[in-house]
């Protein structure tokens, strides 16, 4: 995880880095803002990763760690089908091509996405 | 990271892929539907070629063919070249790392079905009254603003790729979250193989740039349909600010449709060389230099504008040569007295390397501005990108697939076949391509439909449109060869070119779970190792 952060941190600092001096530059606006956005979203994550997962232990990151390390109790059985995503993606789908084509597409894939709601609400419990 | 978990027994009717969410079936999928969109925008393509293999000619009208190179070029881009890397590091990624499965496998799914979508939308267009868009793929406002591109197909080439980068974010988020946390034990983030580093790269390069063009692509909906005027200027927008946003994300695109297949020819030359890879580390730091870098070019396509700041962008677009460079060394220092073996996929990696060549010097050509303001908008430029994307990405896209097809599929893809295939490859496209720099030269703009019979005009586009069909039969003979060897269909082993990766490990194709063992990793080559022991033990870690 540490070379993680380590990546997030340098690109984070090289992107603050050339947005300062693409503004001392060129004294452009678009451009600026941009660069700087690009920076907000590197240090954001990289923050992230600083508060939430410095702790994180993982054998992967370790030199020495045996193949055996990573396995332990069975938790159960995990699908590997779904139908949700393909649903998901047909509602998102119908609205946004329901904005340039007809109101009642979009509105019947609001009607998919209150479903897909329901579904997780129901599914949680 | 303790718990372990067991997959249900996998489903192989239709419902059973539609329904996947195994990353293998997925990756599948990607593959299969962006080489779909390739064979959709190749045909597009022959046709725009057809159409100029004659002055004066009249196979299509003008808005036809605006509409073609629109079509061709989108599809190319958002739905090919970048996919295609997806659909590769979908089965990949998880296979390399030693881990069961991407980290959300559901978003996964969802990101490929947006994809899907997002591409049927685009084409959608062609259905329509007026036509499919036709502002090129780059879409310039106010060229795509409702005044001029009044048509429902621009509306659905925005709603398309919007659907498409949002999904490529997706997978870029799904990508980073899998190699950060879900490495086997042992596989530390300097033993991942360096395809993985690449979609690493990438995937940050994704996260960073597409932001971009969704927020581009919002503003050009809300002029066209919310009364916006975001590209006026009579109104207080800005005439470029389109070009500002677009080729924020535009330049580093070029980046993600190449990064991926610096990591598929990193991975096949150390195989058919007999030898570790040159400079690992050096390859790693250039992925992330060449990333860190094309973040700060993007307006070298705005040279001509004459709004930008041209000697910063050139700067900084010549110094991406540097790690480009470095990679090339490598490479080179790899097969250095290597044993290498001509099959098919190190030929088409040799192609990628001498196309790629010539697209990367025409590329620090055009970064230098006195000589972009003679080439813009000319067939210089045309042929600069295509020796790049095509003689590049595609080269290295076929590389993969003959290199991988036994692991996805258990069957290797004829040898012969593949070595046509190759070669009429290679010689089309440079027969295609490189007549298209004396065309530039000459003066002949891109996104013309017909152009006026004088000088060398005529006779080097008719040599373009010869080189292109012998493309198609390239392309046919890999159909052919498809066929062939799924009929043949003689099985090979877990490990059928000796290779290095942790893939080759498991069988051909793997199971659900994809790996039943896993062997000791102690360095970035853990199936070698586990081979040959005697000399792991005598290899300095």
């Amino acid at each position: 995880m540490m070379i993680g952060l380590r990546l997030f941190i340098s690109s984070a600092v090289f992107s603050i880095a050339i947005a300062i001096a693409y503004w001392l530059v060129a004294h452009e606006i678009v451009g600026t803002f941009l660069l700087a956005f690009m920076a907000f979203a590197l240090t954001f994550v990289a923050g992230y990763m600083i508060v939430a997962e410095r702790e994180a232990d993982l054998y992967g990151d370790r030199d020495d760690a045996k193949v055996s390390d990573g396995a332990g109790e069975l938790v159960g059985t995990f699908t590997t089908r779904s139908p949700l995503p393909i649903w998901t993606a047909l509602a998102v789908t119908c609205i946004f091509l329901g904005l340039v084509v007809s109101p009642t597409l979009a509105g019947l894939g609001v009607i998919a996405a209150l479903l897909l709601g329901a579904f997780f609400i129901v599914q949680s419990r | 990271m303790s718990a372990a978990a067991v997959a249900a027994p996998p489903r192989n009717d239709l419902l059973g892929w539609i329904t996947t969410t195994d990353h293998k079936r997925i990756g599948i999928l990607y593959l299969t539907t962006s080489l779909g969109y390739f064979f959709v925008a190749g045909a597009l393509a022959l046709v725009i070629r057809t159409q100029l293999a004659h002055p004066n000619a009249t196979v299509v009208s003008a808005h036809a063919f605006a509409q073609l190179f629109t079509l061709h070029g989108t599809a190319m881009i958002f739905l090919f070249v970048a996919p295609f890397a997806l659909g590769l590091a979908n089965f990949l990624i998880p296979l390399q790392i030693g881990a069961p499965d991407m980290a959300f496998p559901r978003l996964n799914a969802l990101s490929y079905w947006m994809f899907l979508f997002g591409g049927l939308v685009i084409f959608a267009g062609a259905a329509t009254n007026e036509g499919a868009a036709a502002a090129g793929w780059t879409s310039y406002a106010p060229l795509a603003t409702i005044k001029i591109s009044t048509g429902l197909g621009q509306d659905l080439w925005i709603v398309g790729v919007f659907l498409v980068s949002v999904a490529t974010i997706m997978t870029s988020i799904n990508f980073i979250t899998t190699v950060f946390v879900y490495r086997a034990p042992g596989m530390t983030m300097w033993r991942i193989p360096i395809f993985t580093w690449e979609m690493v790269a990438t995937s940050l390069l994704v996260f960073m740039a597409f932001p971009a063009l969704a927020a581009d692509l919002l503003l050009l909906f809300v002029d066209r349909h919310l009364g916006g005027h975001a590209f006026d200027p009579a109104h207080g927008g800005n005439a470029i600010l389109w070009q500002h946003l677009f080729w924020f994300f535009g330049h580093p695109e070029v980046y993600v449709m190449i990064l991926p297949y610096f990591g598929v020819i990193s991975e096949i030359i150390p195989v058919f060389s007999r030898k570790p890879i040159f400079g690992y580390t050096g390859l790693v730091i250039s992925a992330f230099a060449i990333a860190g870098l094309s973040m700060g070019v993007w307006a070298h396509h705005m040279f001509t504008t004459g709004a930008v700041n041209n000697p910063f962008f050139s700067f900084v677009s010549f110094l991406i040569a540097v790690p480009t460079g470095v990679k090339f060394f490598n490479w080179i220092a790899t097969m250095w007295r290597g044993s290498i073996s001509f099959q098919t996929p190190m030929l088409f990696s040799l192609g990628f390397l001498m196309n790629f060549l010539l697209g990367g010097i025409t590329g620090v050509m055009v970064a230098s501005p006195p000589i972009d303001f003679q080439a813009q908008d000319s067939y210089f430029v045309v042929a600069h990108m295509h020796y790049v994307l095509g003689g590049g990405s595609l080269f290295a896209i076929f590389a993969a697939l003959f290199f991988w097809w036994p692991k996805m599929f258990g069957v290797k893809l004829h040898e012969r076949l593949g070595t046509w295939c190759f070669w009429l490859l290679f010689v089309g496209f440079n027969v295609t391509f490189f007549p298209m720099h004396l065309l530039g030269i000459d003066g002949m703009p891109r996104r013309v439909f017909t152009y006026a019979s004088e000088g060398q005009l005529p006779a080097l586009n008719l040599i373009a449109t010869l080189g292109s069909y012998v493309m198609l039969a390239g392309v046919l003979v890999f159909c052919w060869n498809v066929v062939v060897s799924t009929l043949k269909r003689e099985p090979v082993g877990a490990d059928p070119w000796r290779a290095n990766s942790l893939e080759w490990w498991t069988t051909s194709p793997p199971p659900e779970h994809n790996f039943d063992t896993l062997p000791p990793i102690r360095s970035e080559r853990p199936v070698f190792d586990a081979h040959h022991p005697d000399v792991a033990a005598r290899t300095p870690r």
